[in-house]
C-alpha cells in the first residue's frame, strides 16, 4: 500500500513552510494522534509518500505508545534512541596537531543549536520508530528532554523490544527511563566513564594519533627499521 | 520456583563485574539453581556473545546475554567521517553480507540529495545485494549444521560460498568488504563475462540448496532438536521488533523487499515470493532461510537477464556534502530489517546516524524464548534466530 | 626438558625439535569478527585447508594450545578474557594477530571502545595485515611462524622471553 512510486508523489520533498504535494493518508494519521492524545501533539512533519514525524511532549510518551499499538496496529517496534542537538564544541581541535596542520583551522565557536524536523526546544531527544506491518505505515517519534531532568517514561511494557534499546540509550546518553525493569549497562564495562554518543564526548584518540593515511608518516619497508617487535634483540 | 535470594539483576551485575574484571568463565550456585555462563568466545564465531544462564538442573531458569564485547562505536565514529568514509566502515557492521550494509545507507543519503541511481546501477546494486545474502545465508545454514552436532554441513557451506565470493569480488575487487556502493551509483561496471559466471554459480547455489535440503532440514535428528523449540508467537516477535525470516517463520508475511521496497533496488522487476512458515519455531526459521536463498538465486537468475545498458554512475558533486534534513531508510538485509536514520546539518560529515541493526532486536527476545526449556536448545535457539556479533554490538 | 632450560640442547637434536615443533603447531582460534570468518575459510574450507601445513585446529581448549590466532577487534571490554586465555596456554606459546583491528585498531583507531592493538595485552610473533587478510595470508602469516620456530633458540624461548628473528 505504502507504494512510493505513484507518480504524484514522486515530488521533491516539502520543505516546512511550502508544502506542494499533499498526502492525505499520513495527514489522517496526525489528526488520529491528536484526537487522542490531544495537546501533547506539539509538532509534525510529513515528507509527502514517504515518511511521518510527530513531536510529542514527554509526559504524553508511554501512552502514545499505547495508542499507537493497540489501536493504529503499529505493532512493529523499530528502535528507540536518542539525539543530542548541540553541535560538537571540538570542531578539529580534538584532532591531532598533524592533522589541523593539513586541514587548516576552522572556527573555533560552534554554530549555533538547530533541530530537525518536528521542531524542538531542548538539547536531548528521544525519538523512536514504530511501525505497522499490515498497513506498511511508519512514524517516527520524538520527544523533548529537559536538561535538568533527563528521565522519560519506558516503553517496555508496551513494546517489550525496547528494553535494549533504552539501556543503550542510558548508557550512550545518560536518560533514565522510568520503569525500565534492568537498567543497567549493556555495551560499555560497568567502570566507563561519560556518555559516548553526547556530543560534548571527545575522541581521544583522534588528538594523539594523526588520521591514518592523511599524512604518510610510514616509512617504506626497507628504508628504516626502526620499528621492531617488543624489545628483543636482533 | 522459590523467590531468589539474591535479586536477580544483582547477581546478574555482580557475574559480569568479576568476569570482566578476572574470571571469564564463571559457575557458581546458589540455593534456587546453577549459574552458568557461556561465552564470551561463542563456540561457532559468531563473535563474541556472552550468555549467563541460571539453571534448575537441566532447565533454564532464566537467561540473559550480556552483549558489548564487540561494541566499536559505529554511531559515534560515523560522526567523524565523511559519508564516502562512512559506508567503508558500516561494511563491517554484519560481515557476513557486507553489501547490504551499505545499500540502506546510501540510499537514505541518496534520499536527502534528491539523487537517483541510473537503472543499471540500480539492477547491479540488486543483484549484489541478493548476492551477498546468499554469502550470508549459506554460511548461516553450514553453522546451524555444526551447533547441532552435524559438522559436514559447514564444510558443504564454505565450498560452496566461495563460489558466491569470487562473483562478488570479481566485481568489487573485496571477498568481505566490497566498500562498492557510491552515493548516486557504482564504483564501476560489471566486468566482462560475469554474467554468465553468476548464472553458473547460480545453478551451483540451487544444488546446494538441494543438498542440504537433504542433509539438513529433512534430517530426522534435525527435526526432533528443532520442531517445537522456541516458539514465538507472531506478535510478541514484533513487539521485539524481530525482522526478516524470524517473523516469517511465524507466520508474518511481511517482507520489505516486497511491501515497500525502497527505491534504489528494482525487486518489483523479478517475479519470486515470501516465503512463511506458521510454527514460529527454531525449525521454520531454518526452512524459511533455506527457502530464501532459492528465492535469491531465483531473483538474481531474472536480473541477470534484464541488466540495462547505461551509466553506473549519476552525475554527483566531487566533495559530497549532504543537505539538511533526516531520512529513515530500512532495506531487508540478511539478518532482517536493517535501516539508518541519517541526520544530516549540511555538512561532510552525518551529524547523526543511528543504526538500526537487525540482530539487535532479534536477540533481545532471548530472555523471554528461552525460558523453562533445556540447556541444549539454547544452543539449538540461538542458532536458529541467527545472529552477527558485529549486528548486535555495532 | 631439562636440557633445553639449561641450554645445553645439542645443535642436531634441537633441530629435530624444532622440525617437529613446526609441523605440530595446535592452534586455538580465538575468533572475535569479521577476520573469524576469513579465518575459518582458511581452516574448514577445502579450497585453503589449512592442515597440509601441518596446523591442527580445534584443540579442546586453550590448555592444549602451542598458537593463537586473535583474528577481529579486539575491544575493552574483551581485553582481560585475551590476557587470561594468553596466561592459560603453556610455554611455548606463539600469538599470530590477524587482520588490522588486532594490530593496531584498523578502522576503529579513534573508537572509545577499541583496544588499539592486541600487543598492548600480548606479545605478538607474526602480524597478518588486511582488512580482512585473504586466507592466502593467513597461510603465509603460518608459513613465517613456522620459519620462526624453526631458526629460534628454544632456550630462550622456554624462557618465555620474546626472540626477534634476525
Ligand atoms: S581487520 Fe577488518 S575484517 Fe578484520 S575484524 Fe577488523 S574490521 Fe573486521
Amino acid at each position: 500500500m505504502n507504494q512510493l512510486s505513484s507518480a504524484d508523489t514522486e515530488a521533491p520533498p516539502a520543505d516546512q513552510q511550502a508544502e506542494a504535494p499533499r498526502d492525505e493518508r499520513r495527514e489522517a494519521l496526525i489528526s488520529l494522534f491528536s484526537a487522542e492524545i490531544g495537546d501533547a501533539v506539539v509538532g509534525t512533519h510529513i515528507r509527502a509518500g514517504d515518511d511521518l514525524w510527530i513531536r510529542i511532549t514527554r509526559e504524553a510518551w508511554l501512552e502514545t505508545a499505547r495508542f499507537a499499538q493497540q489501536r493504529l496496529r503499529m505493532d512493529f517496534f523499530d528502535f528507540l534512541s536518542g539525539i543530542d542537538w548541540r553541535p560538537s564544541p571540538y570542531g578539529r581541535d580534538m584532532d591531532s596537531q598533524e592533522d589541523i596542520v593539513v586541514h587548516g583551522t576552522e572556527p573555533k565557536e560552534p554554530p549555533a543549536m538547530a533541530t530537525g524536523y518536528a521542531g524542538g526546544d531542548t538539547r536531548f531527544q528521544v525519538f523512536a520508530r514504530v511501525f505497522s506491518t499490515a498497513s506498511h505505515e511508519g512514524v517516527t517519534l520524538k520527544a523533548d528532554l529537559p536538561d535538568d531532568d533527563l528521565s522519560i517514561d519506558s516503553w517496555v511494557p508496551v513494546y517489550a523490544g525496547a528494553n535494549w534499546h533504552e539501556r543503550e540509550c542510558h548508557e550512550m546518553y545518560g536518560f533514565t527511563f522510568n520503569g525500565h525493569p534492568y537498567p543497567v549497562n549493556l555495551y560499555l564495562p560497568g567502570d566507563f566513564e561519560g556518555f559516548p554518543l553526547r556530543k560534548d564526548f571527545p575522541l581521544l584518540a583522534r588528538r594523539v594519533k594523526p588520521w591514518p593515511g592523511i599524512v604518510d608518516v610510514e616509512p617504506m619497508p626497507g628504508s628504516d627499521d626502526d620499528e621492531g617487535a617488543e624489545g628483543g634483540d636482533s | 520456583m522459590a523467590a531468589p535470594t539474591v535479586p536477580e539483576s544483582k547477581q546478574l551485575q555482580y557475574i559480569s563485574q568479576q568476569a570482566a574484571d578476572s574470571r571469564v568463565n564463571v559457575e557458581f550456585e546458589t540455593e534456587d539453581g546453577m549459574t552458568l555462563n557461556i561465552g564470551p568466545q561463542h563456540p561457532a564465531t559468531h563473535g563474541t556473545l556472552r550468555i549467563i544462564t541460571r539453571l534448575d538442573g537441566e532447565q533454564v531458569i532464566s537467561c540473559e546475554p550480556v552483549p558489548g564485547y564487540m561494541h566499536r562505536g559505529y554511531e559515534k565514529l560515523t560522526e567523524v567521517r565523511t559519508y564516502p568514509q562512512v559506508t567503508t566502515l558500516i561494511n563491517r557492521i554484519d560481515w557476513l553480507g557486507s553489501f547490504a550494509n551499505e545499500v540502506p545507507f546510501i540510499l537514505a543519503a541518496e534520499k536527502l540529495m534528491e539523487i537517483e541511481a541510473p537503472p543499471r546501477a540500480r539492477y547491479i546494486r540488486t543483484i549484489l545485494f541478493e548476492l551477498s545474502r546468499m554469502a550470508n545465508i549459506v554460511l548461516f545454514l553450514g553453522d546451524l549444521g555444526a551447533q547441532l552436532g552435524g559438522v559436514t554441513a559447514v564444510f558443504y557451506a564454505f565450498r560452496d560460498r566461495e563460489f558466491v565470493l569470487n562473483q562478488i569480488e570479481a566485481v568489487t575487487g573485496g571477498r568481505f568488504h566490497p566498500n562498492f556502493d557510491r552515493i548516486g551509483g557504482l564504483k564501476d561496471d560489471l566486468p566482462k563475462g560475469w554474467i554468465a559466471e553468476t548464472k553458473k554459480c547460480m545453478t551451483r547455489v540451487h544444488d546446494f540448496c538441494d543438498e542440504l535440503e537433504d542433509l539438513l532440514i529433512g534430517n530426522e535428528i534435525f527435526q526432533a532438536r528443532t520442531r517445537g523449540i522456541g516458539v514465538i508467537p507472531a506478535n510478541v516477535g514484533l513487539s521485539y521488533g524481530l525482522s526478516g525470516a524470524n517473523i516469517r517463520g511465524s507466520g508474518v508475511d511481511w517482507d520489505i523487499r516486497r511491501d515497500h521496497c525502497p527505491p534504489g533496488l528494482v525487486y518489483d522487476k523479478a517475479d519470486w515470493k515470501v516465503c512463511t512458515h506458521p510454527d514460529g519455531d527454531s525449525f521454520s526459521r531454518s526452512w524459511v532461510r533455506l527457502q530464501e536463498v532459492r528465492e535469491s538465486a531465483k531473483i538474481v537468475d531474472q536480473l541477470l537477464d534484464s541488466v540495462p545498458s547505461g551509466p553506473v554512475m549519476a552525475k554527483v558533486p566531487r566533495i559530497i556534502k549532504v543537505p539538511e534534513g533526516e531520512a529513515y531508510v530500512a532495506t531487508e538485509n540478511p539478518l532482517g530489517q536493517m535501516g539508518y536514520y541519517v541526520i544530516s546539518k549540511g555538512d561532510l560529515v552525518p551529524f547523526r546516524v543511528k543504526i538500526r541493526s537487525a540482530s539487535f532486536n532479534n536477540v533481545s527476545i532471548v530472555p523471554w524464548v528461552t525460558r523453562g526449556v533445556f540447556v541444549p536448545d539454547v544452543i539449538t535457539i540461538l542458532a536458529s534466530l541467527y545472529f552477527i556479533l558485529g549486528d548486535i554490538d555495532r | 626438558m631439562g636440557l633445553v632450560e639449561k641450554g645445553k640442547i645439542p645443535k642436531r637434536l634441537n633441530d629435530l625439535l624444532a622440525l617437529s615443533r613446526k609441523y605440530s603447531i595446535w592452534c586455538y582460534q580465538w575468533g572475535l569478527a569479521c577476520c573469524a570468518i576469513e579465518m575459518g575459510a582458511a581452516f574448514v574450507s577445502p579450497r585453503y585447508d589449512i592442515m597440509r601445513l601441518g596446523v591442527i585446529p580445534f584443540p579442546a581448549s586453550p590448555r592444549q594450545a602451542d598458537l593463537v590466532i586473535i583474528s577481529g577487534t579486539v575491544t575493552d571490554k574483551m581485553a582481560p578474557a585475551v590476557r587470561r586465555l594468553y596466561e592459560q596456554m603453556p610455554d611455548p606459546k606463539y600469538v599470530i594477530s590477524m587482520g588490522s583491528c588486532a594490530n593496531c585498531g584498523g578502522p576503529y583507531w579513534d573508537s572509545y571502545s577499541v583496544t588499539k592493538g592486541v600487543d598492548q595485552l600480548i606479545p605478538v610473533d607474526v602480524y597478518v595485515p588486511g582488512c580482512p587478510p585473504r586466507p592466502e595470508a593467513l597461510l603465509e602469516g603460518i608459513v613465517l611462524l613456522q620459519e620462526r620456530i624453526q631458526s629460534e633458540d628454544p632456550v630462550e624461548r622456554f624462557r618465555g622471553e620474546p626472540i626477534v628473528v634476525g
